[in-house]
């Protein structure tokens, strides 16, 4: 066996281990909240229409998530930079609160995605001018949003 | 007097340990992303055709993403044991065609600094620095030849089958690299050495 031939049979080995894999985009890590309704213990899914909302740091409003939109339900981004997030859902003028507390894990997607946030929510508070009340169904939020994924229920 | 029947068998065989370097190890600095490491190893032949096998090590990778930047480093130590599938015809020939298995153990750390988690609305987030010290244990089949190429040198090559047996050892931050088992994303992998080998020769008979 000629040993010459090893060494350039190896890199070629070493080459096409190397693995070029591309990411698609950015994964965010984003809170899913169904609208529902509850009649006569039937809880059903619903739509509501001139939904407006955005999140609040720092006392001041954050720019539009929805601008008056019939939604069945809403997709928002955490705040990784605090241990709360914190939003301000406008229907037709009528105005609620939500304020999420939640604690911040980072944890790596992939070499070519990079890092995401993981968050677990702790609890969280809300006023009740048009939402009933807000069911949790599950507390871990990472930035692999699966089908169908819900965290929370959100009642009118 | 004690006479051998057999020919070749007058000629003195020569035992000892055997030290080796593994020259791939040096290869793999044009690998992506560039692994900077050695790898001794130690063998004897305690019985006929048994070769007890110690190898140790030291690797290091370090690496710039646009996301973050990473870097893993560690040493680590195989034991086991090889077995000679050659049949000895002449006594004053030591090559050997064998077949083995180790168990492999590596204490490393691997960190990442600088890392950006993008996020559009609230705000992109700069994590300074994650880091983790881990144990990884694995197994691996060996198989390989050593030629003596020079009385006492040898030349030898091996290809490795390896299995990862704590792959979950960081579910927040998959390692980019074992040392000595090679990317921790796979719970199964291959691995190739290139050595060159010296055996002090204790004793003959």
């Amino acid at each position: 066996m000629k040993i010459r031939s090893i060494p350039l049979f190896f890199l070629l080995l070493l080459n096409s281990c190397t693995t070029l894999d591309i990411c698609d985009d950015y994964s965010q890590s984003e809170l899913v909240a169904r609208f529902k309704t509850i009649e006569e213990g039937v809880v059903n899914d619903t739509i509501i229409s001139g939904v407006t909302m955005f999140g609040i740091r720092d006392g001041r409003p954050d720019s539009l998530i929805y601008d008056s939109v019939s939604l069945s339900r809403v997709v928002l981004p955490l705040d990784s930079h605090h241990d709360y997030s914190r939003f301000i859902l406008d229907i037709n003028e009528q105005t609620d609160t939500l304020r999420i507390n939640h604690t911040t894990e980072f944890y790596m997607i992939s070499y070519t995605c990079g890092f995401a946030a993981m968050f677990t929510i702790e609890n969280f508070h809300y006023s009740k001018t048009m939402i009933d009340t807000i069911e949790r169904i599950n507390s871990v939020i990472d930035a692999e949003l699966e089908q169908n994924e819900e965290h929370l229920w959100i009642y009118f | 007097m004690f006479v051998q029947s057999l020919a070749g068998q007058d000629t003195l065989r020569t035992y000892g340990p055997r030290i080796g370097i593994d020259l791939a190890r040096f290869a793999y600095i044009f690998a992506n992303p560039s692994e900077i490491g050695t790898e001794f190893s130690v063998d004897v032949e305690i019985y006929k055709n048994i070769f007890p096998v110690f190898e140790m090590g030291y690797s290091y990778i370090s690496e710039s993403e646009d996301l973050f930047d990473y870097a893993s480093s560690g040493a680590y130590a195989r034991a086991g044991i090889d077995y000679n599938l050659l049949p000895v015809k002449d006594r004053s020939v030591h090559h050997s065609l064998f077949l083995g298995f180790r168990y492999g153990v590596s204490i490393f750390n691997h960190h990442a600094e600088n890392v950006l988690i993008p996020n559009g609305y609230w705000g992109d987030f700069v994590l300074d620095s994650y880091e983790n010290s881990l144990t990884a244990n694995w197994l691996e089949l060996v198989g390989g030849i050593k030629a003596e190429i020079v009385s006492n040198f040898f030349l030898g090559w091996s290809l490795r089958y390896k299995i990862l047996l704590n792959p979950e050892m960081d579910p927040l931050v998959t390692p980019q690299m074992i040392p000595g088992y090679g990317s921790g994303a796979a719970d199964r992998g291959f691995g190739f050495s290139y050595s060159i080998l010296y055996k002090i020769p204790l004793f003959k008979r």
